[in-house]
């Protein structure tokens, strides 16, 4: 086995153990708005990772690029979908996003 | 069995879990379970692809990413403002 066959394997398993460590992560804590930051290592890290190790095996052929259009798709979406989820719940809770009087006083 | 369809099959236990959260508890919960489903299925399409070595993984992958993205903001949208 090559050098490069050895970090393509150890590129997929990081990806799949950060995206199983933050499914752990999701199911253990208790607040949506805690939960929410660990959404974002599975779209960001796993999926810059598998594409990285997606083109080191295929090259930038159709598949390596389309492996890159994924990644950059997750990356550039998901913090949307995070902020729009997020200002969900504190309308949902509070009736409003901004912050409350409350809140800059704990500040 | 290859390391892709290994993590593959890891993927697929993860959503597996992933997705008796997303049926379960309060309506954000079940929100963020959707949200990390929808990236762990993607993840899971792009490594069946390299592992089987079939191209149409890839585009359904690339379809996956992008029409999560509008489902689960519809879903966003519709509980900020009706629910």
């Amino acid at each position: 086995m090559s050098a490069g066959h050895v970090a393509i394997d150890a590129l997929v398993a990081l990806s799949v153990a950060v995206a199983v460590l933050c499914a752990v992560g999701v199911l253990v804590t208790r607040e949506p708005l805690d939960r929410l930051h660990y959404v974002t290592p599975v779209a960001a890290v796993s999926t810059a990772v598998l594409a990285t190790a997606v083109v080191l095996h295929e090259s930038f052929n159709a598949r390596g690029l389309k492996a890159v259009l994924v990644a950059v798709t997750f990356i550039v979406l998901a913090p949307v979908l995070t902020q729009a989820t997020a200002r969900a719940v504190r309308v949902h809770r509070f009736g409003d996003w901004t912050i409350r009087p409350d809140e800059k006083k704990k500040s | 069995m290859n390391a892709w369809l290994l993590g593959a099959a890891v993927l697929l236990v993860t959503l597996l879990g992933v997705g008796i959260f997303a049926f379960r508890g309060p309506m954000f919960d079940r929100l963020v379970g959707l949200q990390l489903a929808s990236a762990i299925g993607t993840l899971a399409l792009l490594l069946l692809a390299e592992g089987y070595g079939r191209d149409i993984y890839f585009d359904l992958a690339v379809v996956l990413a992008a029409v999560s993205f509008g489902g689960t903001l519809a879903f966003v949208r519709f509980l900020e403002r009706w629910l």
